[in-house]
């Protein structure tokens, strides 16, 4: 019986850290506390664009493919697309989503904490939770916030003035 | 000796799938998701009221049930709860969204409550009522046969006893529609039961283009004449606050707006209005804005039937997010309550007015908590004013302001 135990257990130990990089291999990172820190320092250095949005947000569904496009069209670009939806999403809508936007492939969170208010604290204090919305940060931590949905021009232009990436 | 290595398995499986569990929480209603059973403690939201005789209703949802239970103790102690809808549903489980409840002079037991129909996030409003003192329920019914997209239902007694209901309703995107249009928003919608609770009248929409996910406030200006405090979409797109005075139970008043605040935004801030009408007959609103003319949690009043409003002031403290403001008018006395966060904890704030709102007293912090919390309620016995709030940490507090006299 012990063994048995033990066996399961070291099975359940190296399962469960497989599990949760798989789910990130899914394309879809659970976005904790501390979640916001990682992005940035993942990233630090480079012009990096955030944006936030859900699977109940009528202005996502149109915004959506066009980040898709956009994406596309800068491969090289650091693009972090966060799931903050008020109205908590399912995962399989969440999928379904990205995939028909074209951005299955992108580096995919979803807010996975419902103390929100911390969350996005860590993020702005002052956000109050709506979306869609869009983080354009500096290689020099210098962050513009775009409320509501986001005329890629001005972000294409904001790119142009930053450093080349490196990448 | 078999049972073991199988629930050893269960096991492993659980904590292997544990990543993906988490990120499928709340599905079916407001629930803490550490918990599955429809009990109290595993509601995120509670919803109070006070009957004529001092006790204390509460209604919740948790795990797609909704459930009322009394208190003759104000809180300590609760009866059996009683599920209003015996098969969990897919509750709206929308930041703005909660059970209603009212108590008549009778006793009888109104809930009111919105379910998702569909995947595209379709509500509908439900209603049902107690006659035996809350030990059962009917079963839910809708309160409008039209089955277009309802959420946001505010249920409010009036003086005769007649339950009036107003809800967000999406019913004029078909004519919309049919005429090649595109329908921004939702109605406000309402309707009257006149036979306490058990039919309610044919719908009709007070408002086109009203902001689609905000919670709608109820107060009354008269007997029939109930007063809405809601998010409108003026111009088709700045989303900032209103409200309309009935002229008569079925004839809502013009549209006055509240605050310019110029919120010109599509996003939806789920995030909607408290409403209160002082014994002077004075209406007092706090709401929460985003505007390009202001942003943050605001009070204003209005001492003209709310054709206009006093200068918005700020509400709370600006650099720890205020927001939630809920206003209560009891006696003589006025209550604005809120929520603060300063990165760790979500404390409750809250405020008295004397003078119908023109002066205010110091905040003071009335509770915190470390963890998800609902938004902060008040509910007054008639001479006591509360605040009710639903906390994962501590669950269910009932917590007494100061008395009135």
């Amino acid at each position: 019986m012990k063994k048995w135990l033990l066996l399961l257990l070291l099975i359940g130990l190296t399962l469960a850290p497989a599990m949760r990089s798989s789910s990130a291999v899914d394309g879809l990172h659970p976005f904790g506390r501390g979640a916001w820190q990682e992005i940035r320092k993942a990233h630090a250095g480079q012009p990096l664009v955030v944006h936030f949005w859900g699977v109940t947000c009528g202005p996502c569904r149109t915004e959506m493919p066009q980040w898709g496009k956009f994406l596309e069209e800068h491969a090289d670009l650091h693009l972090v697309m966060i799931d903050a939806d008020l109205v908590p999403n399912l995962p399989g809508a969440v999928k379904t989503m990205l995939e028909q936007s074209g951005l299955a492939a992108a580096e995919n969170w979803m807010f996975d904490d419902d103390f929100v208010e911390r969350l996005r604290y860590e993020i702005d204090p002052q956000w109050q939770g709506e979306i869609p919305r869009t983080l354009l940060i500096a290689p020099d931590g210098t962050m513009t916030t775009i409320e509501g949905v986001a005329d890629l021009d001005k972000i294409r232009i904001w790119l142009d003035r930053q450093a080349p990436p490196s990448r | 000796m078999i049972r073991v290595p199988q629930l050893a398995v269960a096991g492993v499986l659980l904590c292997a799938g544990a990543t993906m569990a988490q990120m499928s929480h709340n599905h079916g209603g407001h629930t803490n998701p550490k918990c599955t059973d429809a009990s109290l403690g595993c509601a995120m939201q509670a919803t109070p009221t006070f009957a004529s005789d001092g006790t204390l209703w509460l209604a919740w949802a948790a795990n797609g049930i909704v459930s009322v239970a009394h208190s003759p103790d104000l809180g300590r102690t609760f009866s059996t709860p009683v599920a209003v809808n015996q098969e969990p549903l897919d509750l709206d489980w929308g930041p703005d969204s909660r059970p209603n409840i009212a108590v008549d002079k009778d006793g009888r037991v109104f809930v009111a409550f919105a379910r998702f129909k569909d995947q595209a996030f379709n509500g509908q409003v439900l209603t049902t009522r107690s006659i035996d003192g809350g030990r059962s329920f009917t079963p839910p019914a809708p309160i409008t046969a039209n089955p277009e997209s309802q959420r946001f239902e505010a249920l409010a007694l009036d003086a005769d006893g007649s339950l009036v209901a107003a809800w967000l309703d999406k019913r004029n995107r078909v004519p919309a529609a049919a005429r090649n249009e595109k329908y921004i928003g939702a109605g406000l919608a309402f309707s009257w039961s006149h036979d306490h609770g058990v039919t309610f009248s044919e719908a009709e929409i007070a408002q086109d283009n009203t902001c689609e996910c905000c919670r709608v406030a109820v107060a009354f200006a008269g007997p029939g004449r109930p007063v809405v405090a809601f998010r409108n979409v003026f111009g088709g797109t700045v989303r900032d606050h209103a409200v309309t005075t009935f002229l008569d139970p079925q004839t809502p008043g013009p549209i006055y707006r509240v605050s310019v605040d110029d919120w010109k935004t599509d996003v939806c801030p789920h995030q909607g209005p408290s409403l209160a009408i002082a014994p002077d007959g004075s209406y007092h609103v706090a709401w929460f804005t985003n505007g390009g003319v202001r942003k943050g949690l605001f009070y204003a009043r209005s001492t003209d039937g709310g054709r206009t409003f006093s200068a918005p002031t700020p509400v709370g403290d600006a650099e720890r997010n205020p927001s939630r403001a809920y206003l209560l008018a009891v006696g003589d006395a006025l209550w604005l309550a809120w929520k603060e966060f300063d990165g760790e904890r979500t404390t409750v704030a809250a405020m008295a007015s004397r003078d119908a709102g023109r002066t205010w007293s110091s905040p003071r912090i009335l509770a915190q908590t470390g963890d998800a919390s609902d938004h902060p309620l008040l509910v007054a016995d008639g001479k006591q004013v509360f605040l009710s709030w639903q906390t994962r940490a501590e669950g269910y507090r009932l917590l007494p302001l100061e008395s009135r006299q």
